[in-house]
């Protein structure tokens, strides 16, 4: 029994790591997943190919599941609202469908 | 003329030397397009060895030196670090077509220390055997914390009053531009995300916080871990078969990583302000002639060493490449990374090491009067 859902995706600076992590917690996600990501946005190419020391170049990518829009909006807000103005990112939104996971509650209720 | 000849003499053995060899060597692959990437990990993992094992040896020696010496030149460092930023802040601030905040982060940038470079300065002493005190590289931390602290306050403060300004009249505007919008709905303009933020944010900058955030930083965090274990523990069996003979060949691979970037920072300064590479290129020379005035006052009053006051100089001379920009990009978010980043990286770190060590121990070799 697939479980619809929102899957919210945000694409910015590694700085904000943490900072965007508690937002998330906050909005009361169960959970998130994060990976490295480099590539080519409105700002500048930040590609995790290049040579660094001090680790400003890199992208992650967040990925969140939620059962409600609402829950995803309020997420994106918060980020674009706080972030946006001064650090490269992009939000965007997919449907999904959860088929396994075990914490996941969708609009039904688990 | 007996100056000149040292320093030339100096600058020709620097150039000879590995330090300088890999960074220049770095810059030349990448300016060939070499596809040579050394991994990020190893990068990381340098820093913690070297940091390391400057701690150790600062804190394998501070057990036996009278640390009422180290209050002077410690004050200087911390003096030196707040000047640095305000010399940025009423120079290049001033200049055209420089922002404010950019110019503040880069003072920032440029007063807060770079471990490699002190590294490599500590090496060529060595080298040249110049005798320093051992615990002169833990002043380190004394010039890092005030240029950044500084830095942050100054340009939040300066964010704060620009900001008061301009709201008396974004209100006016608004209220001529304002159009309905529906609920929930997003900001879809710059200036309405502005509006938004300007009701969230009237911040009062915390001090503490950045302070922390610097001591959490790789380098410093490694350095200051070394320190304790050197002062702490008996750390000797494996400072000399490990972090000691190791210690040159990763400061070799950590330049020509530095090289390499430094290279590819540079496409992003030509597109910033020109006056970024005059400052680049002026501005080690003038902190870290500042730092050596000082440090002189200190040799002279209580005898710290000639060794001790080149690296002084050096650590004022070098800009952080490592630790510092993450804090500042966290601290100043509206200042460009371009500006103060590619400012420190592709010019400052290469003149302070090539140019700036080995003009500050020739100086320091003509007053010893060798």
């Amino acid at each position: 029994m697939a479980k619809p859902a929102k899957k919210l995706v945000i694409v910015t600076e590694k700085i904000l790591l943490k900072k965007i992590a508690k937002i998330i917690e906050e909005a009361g996600a169960t959970g998130y997943t994060v990976m490295e990501t480099g590539g080519k946005g409105s700002r500048n190419v930040r590609s995790s190919g290049q040579p660094n020391v001090s680790d400003t170049q890199a992208n992650v990518k967040f990925e969140v599941l939620t059962s409600d829009r609402d829950m995803a909006e309020s997420i994106a807000d918060e980020v674009a609202v706080k972030f946006f103005l001064d650090f490269a990112g992009v939000i965007y939104i997919c449907d999904a469908e959860v088929l396994y996971g075990h914490s996941f509650c969708g609009p039904e209720g688990c | 003329m007996d100056f000149l000849f040292l320093f030339l003499k100096d600058f020709v053995i620097q150039l000879q030397s590995p330090t300088l060899g890999f960074l220049i060597g770095g810059m030349i692959i990448a300016a060939l397009g070499s596809e040579l990437v050394i991994p990020e990990a190893i990068c990381t993992l340098i820093i913690f060895m070297l940091l390391t094992k400057i701690g150790l040896t600062g804190g394998i020696a501070i057990r036996n030196s009278n640390l009422l010496d180290m209050v002077l030149p410690m004050i200087f460092a911390i003096i030196v670090g707040v000047i640095i930023v305000f010399i940025a802040r009423y120079t290049l601030a001033k200049l055209p077509k420089v922002k404010t905040v950019d110019a503040i982060a880069t003072g920032g940038l440029f007063g807060a220390v770079s471990g490699s470079t002190m590294a490599a300065a500590l090496t060529l002493l060595e080298t040249q055997k110049i005798g320093y005190e051992a615990w002169a590289a833990a002043l380190y931390p004394f010039m890092d914390i005030p240029a950044l602290v500084t830095a942050i306050v100054v340009a939040n403060i300066y964010l704060n009053k620009k900001k008061r300004g301009t709201a008396s009249d974004a209100t006016m505007q608004e209220s001529y531009s304002k159009q309905p919008v529906a609920a929930g709905d997003y900001p879809s303009t710059r200036q309405e995300y502005r509006s938004q933020q300007q009701d969230t944010k009237d911040h009062r900058v915390k001090i503490w916080p950045i302070i922390q955030e610097s001591l959490r930083g790789p380098a410093l965090s490694a350095m200051l871990l070394g320190l304790a274990l050197g002062i702490l523990t008996k750390p000797e069996s494996v400072y000399e078969s490990f972090y000691n003979p190791l210690f040159r060949g990763l400061l070799s691979i950590l330049m020509l990583v530095m090289g390499m970037e430094a290279w590819s920072r540079l496409g992003e300064l030509r597109k910033v302000a020109q006056w970024y590479v005059a400052y680049s290129v002026v501005a080690p020379f003038v902190h870290g002639l500042i730092a050596f005035g000082l440090g002189m006052i200190a040799h002279y009053v209580t005898g710290f060493s000639l060794g001790g006051v080149v690296i002084l100089a050096v650590i004022a001379a070098s800009s952080s490449d490592i630790s510092g920009p993450p804090t500042l990009r966290a601290g100043i978010p509206s200042a460009n990374p371009s500006a103060y980043i590619g400012a420190s990286t592709a010019i400052g770190t290469p003149v302070a090491i090539g140019l700036c060590i080995p003009f500050f121990i020739g100086l320091a070799q003509a007053i010893g009067g060798r």
